[in-house]
């Protein structure tokens, strides 16, 4: 017969280890001997929360070029010494960090780091390649146009942050990036690509002593500037609750419910994440039971909640004909209503949990996955111990009657069924890899 | 290949790419021992072939004639199983469009003793995931959950899939789900183009069926259809059950002689006429105008043999490599890097059991279409007459090689191409992949280039704005 496996699922990764450099790089390093791979993140605190409006898409476009030459490197000779060793190296930023993401077997890995460090500090953005890649975002910002689902998605978040860097897609506007210069890019990389706002995170096969070895022999002799790194923009937040829609010729109405959530730092954080997972996580979720299996409005029917270091947003969603979109609204709203006014049952708060944490583990497998999760949480000055503190916060909340948090959280205000009956969709490979970056 | 659902989800497996076909699976991992199995009903079924890279699994029959494939790994909490069917759209009977993917929708939908949901409830509350896909070949189910919770996970798991129901309430509800699925890829001119480019290459032969089905077709499907193609097809000799985790092999085959146990009656389905394959002999052109495009797309499509014949699968997959993998391969480099013709530019061998098929896809400016064909034509006369540089070779072979490590980190990327596999040809042969693509020679990939990707017979769909 079966015999129970003896084994906790968060039980075999090793430790994580975090320490700070002289001269205030982060290396956060998790062993792994599964495989001989070794994945690496270096995260900035750069971004596009570090951006003015009216130069949204700089971050990106950064990382567009920033792999595209060095002081004695063109282009070519980047990735020709990448793929030549089958390695994987790409730039990318986000809203709260900008990172470089490297994976390598173990064998090649220091001679990647390297290349990574010298990519890093001595970036020389020719001004070709600038122009090609800023020719290619300009091109890629109008192919969003193709999605419903991101003209529906670009319409809510321009209504709930109007004035913040959260409210303009990653790649920016075609106004802001057309007006770019290869100035604002080295004045961007000279005011944040500074030793005391790197995080490097590193997992797989790799001592932890070797791993900072590593890192100090890259990154060691770059010196911090005496000034304080630069914070993210300010920008106040107020949302009024407001409709939004678009009126599109396609098969499918695109609508979202978007409500102003906290940050990741706050206290009802978690709460709100399982109120997430339970509404629209899964093939079990309340929505998708409610409106996709028991009424056949949608294919596409989720809800999601990002991780941010900024109030995030908590939004509800579906994609449906067009001839039911008044129905649809009126469903997802219920279901939300529904959430601030019942106590959820003990047994579906109890799966629901299970569901996240289940998940949640399911999700820190891969040698990137586990580099990835540590080095974002320091970057976004959750911490580390974000990974148990969350964990153990879903756990046990709400503490044991489950009815006081989850009917205490204020009623949420709705902004924005954004319809957008569209478009056509899939644009260029980098935005349909993007899709769907803001569940982290 | 089209799941159940939309992305939110990991994809079941990384063998499966981007679209509506499979792809080239990636992986490696060294031999362990081949023991027998303790338990007396199960047959092991013995390696093909002698590699020099042993098959890191086990490969059971069992007395059903279900075939299973098991591999521990006693480092990891989670356990995968993945079934796969060979039940796929080229398996539906003349008239039956849209059957194969619709009955994977039904599937969830329970048996005589699971109700509808009561398995994603099941297996979402013990942590765990689940998702379905279809495409030509098959359609497969996968489950990944911690591994002490498969005991009581996998019971509903193989019911739902042996003693499906097909409630004809239920039919009707999820009919609307797919129509709804539908028009979202009627929304996507990449899933559009995809499907021109296949009708184009296939025709009426194999693989040239939409897997979706129109909205006219998916009605005409009936519960009592439905029932009669599970049966006929959801039959042990026609599955392969992959598990793969921190389960070891006698845990892991009681649990499947138990529950995988026992295969509903059997029904037989109308036929399906086979249509032979018209091979190209020469360019065969389609041409679409969509509304609201913003960039035009040039898409162009190779037949090549289908998996009996893995020495030339792998020769092409490295072709697509030296084409465009990466910034310094041909293609990339010429249209995107230096001419600038093109917003992005890929190419993707994808394995297909009867016939496969090498794509090159291109983002661009309308203008430019012309222009950018004959250029890749030129790029494959190239290969024609000028073997591939040694430098040129080693680094493609390189990026496939690691590729394929990278994609064997986890339990559900292992069980999916070893399902994968195990029903397009067989689950040893997984690993040999990697062997395969260091065998290759520049003069070999000369004569496949020549033989395959002719510059004068292909077939071609254009995308441009009404």
């Amino acid at each position: 017969m079966l015999k129970p496996v003896d084994r906790h699922p968060s039980s075999t990764q090793a430790p994580v280890e975090r320490i700070v450099l002289p001269n205030g790089i982060t290396v956060i390093t998790v062993e792994n001997t599964a495989a001989d791979i070794i994945a690496a993140r270096l995260f900035w605190r750069a971004g596009s929360c570090w951006e003015s409006r009216s130069q949204a898409g700089l971050a990106h476009l950064l990382a567009t070029t920033l792999t595209k030459g060095t002081a004695t490197r063109s282009a070519l000779e980047i990735a020709e010494c990448v793929e030549s060793v089958g390695a994987s190296l790409g730039t990318d930023a986000a809203t709260d960090y900008f990172t470089l993401s490297l994976k390598t077997v173990t064998a090649d890995f220091a001679a990647l780091m390297h290349l990574a460090g010298e990519l890093m500090r001595a970036p020389s953005f020719p001004p070709d390649e600038v122009a090609l890649e800023q020719h290619l975002t300009l091109q890629n910002i109008r192919a969003q146009q193709e999605r419903p689902f991101s003209i529906a998605y670009n319409q809510l978040r321009a209504a709930m942050y109007p004035d913040h860097p959260y409210g303009v897609p990653i790649m920016g506007t075609e106004a802001a990036v057309a007006t770019l210069t290869r100035d604002d890019l080295l004045t961007y990389h000279q005011q944040h690509f500074r030793p005391d706002n790197l995080t490097v995170s590193i997992a797989g096969c790799i001592k932890p002593a070797a791993a900072v070895a590593l890192v100090t022999a890259v990154f060691g002799d770059w010196a911090a500037p005496p000034t304080p790194p630069l914070p993210p923009q300010q920008s106040p937040l107020a949302i009024a609750p407001s409709t939004h829609k678009i009126a599109q010729d396609t098969q499918q109405a695109i609508i979202m419910l978007g409500y102003l959530t906290p940050a990741a730092t706050e206290a009802d954080y978690a709460t709100l994440k399982l109120l997430n997972t339970y509404l629209g996580n899964g093939l079990s979720s309340r929505l998708f039971v409610e409106l996709r299996e028991k009424r056949g409005l949608a294919y596409d029917v989720s809800a999601f909640y990002p991780t941010r270091r900024d109030p995030s947003q908590f939004v509800a969603y579906l994609g449906t004909a067009p001839e039911n979109a008044e129905v649809a609204i009126a469903g997802l709203q219920h279901e939300i209503q529904r959430l601030c006014q019942i106590c959820l049952p003990d047994e579906e708060l109890q799966a629901a949990k299970n569901k996240l944490l289940g998940q949640y583990a399911l999700g820190k497998q891969t040698n990137a996955e586990i580099a990835q999760l540590y080095g974002w949480y320091d970057t976004i000055e959750v911490g580390i111990d974000f990974d148990q503190t969350f964990q153990a916060a879903i756990a046990q909340s709400p503490p044991s009657k489950p009815k006081q948090p989850l009917s205490g959280i204020s009623p949420p205000r709705p902004t924005s069924p954004s319809s957008a009956p569209p478009p056509a969709s899939q644009p260029s490979p980098s935005a349909r890899r993007r899709r769907h970056q803001f569940h982290d | 290949m089209t799941g159940r659902f939309p992305q939110r989800l990991p994809q079941p497996s990384n063998i499966l790419y981007r679209t509506t076909q499979t792809a080239w699976g990636r992986s490696a991992s060294i031999a362990s021992h081949q023991a027998r199995s303790p338990l007396s009903p199960l047959q092991q079924i013995s390696p093909t072939r002698t590699a020099a890279i042993a098959f890191p699994g086990q490969c059971f029959r069992l007395e059903n004639n279900l075939t299973v494939i098991h591999q521990h790994l006693p480092a990891t909490p989670v356990a995968v199983v993945d079934v796969w069917v060979r039940a796929g759209t080229n398996a539906e009977p003349d008239d039956w469009y849209g059957m194969a993917h619709f009955l994977e929708h039904m599937i969830f939908k329970g048996s005589r003793r699971v109700a509808p949901g009561e398995f994603d409830w099941a297996i979402e509350n013990s942590g765990g995931l689940t998702n379905a896909a279809t495409s030509h070949d098959y359609a497969h189910f996968f489950i990944a959950t911690a591994a002490q919770n498969l005991s009581s996970t996998l019971p509903y798991f193989a019911d739902i899939l042996l003693d499906a129901a097909i409630p004809e309430e239920e039919f009707a509800r999820e009919r609307d789900v797919v129509l709804e699925e539908i028009r979202s890829c009627q929304d996507d001119p990449d899933w559009l183009g995809f499907q021109a480019l296949c009708e184009t290459l296939y025709q009426n032969a194999d693989y040239g069926r939409s897997i979706l089905g129109t909205e006219a077709q998916v009605c005409q499907r009936t519960p009592n259809q439905m029932r009669c193609f599970h049966r006929t097809l959801y039959q042990p000799e026609n599955m392969t059950v992959a598990i793969v985790g921190g389960l070891d092999q006698e845990t892991a085959l009681a649990l499947v002689h138990k529950t995988f146990n026992p295969f509903g009656v059997r029904s037989e389905c109308p036929p399906r006429t086979r249509h032979s394959l018209q091979p190209l002999t020469d360019i065969r052109r389609t041409e679409l105008r969509l509304p609201r495009l913003e960039q035009a797309r040039l898409l162009l499509g190779w037949l090549a043999p289908g998996s009996t014949d893995l020495d030339t699968a792998c020769g092409l997959d490295l072709l697509a490599a030296l084409l465009a993998g990466g910034r310094s391969s041909r293609l990339i480099r010429e249209l995107r890097e230096e001419r600038r013709l093109v917003l992005d530019i890929s190419s993707e061998f994808s394995l297909q059991q009867g016939a496969s098929l090498l794509t090159i896809a291109a983002w661009l400016e309308p203008q430019y279409l012309e222009v950018v064909e004959a250029a890749i034509a030129q790029q494959l006369s190239e290969l024609h007459h000028h073997p591939v540089a040694p430098a040129e070779l080693a680094r493609a072979k390189r990026q496939l090689c690691n590729d394929y490590a990278f994609a064997t980190e986890t339990p559900a990327q292992l069980a999916g191409l070893y399902g994968y596999y195990n029903t397009v040809a067989t689950a040893a042969q997984s690993v040999l992949y990697p062997e395969r693509i260091q065998r290759l020679q520049a003069e070999d990939l000369q004569a496949l280039a020549t033989q395959y990707l002719h510059p004068d017979c292909y077939a071609v769909v254009t995308l441009r704005s009404l």
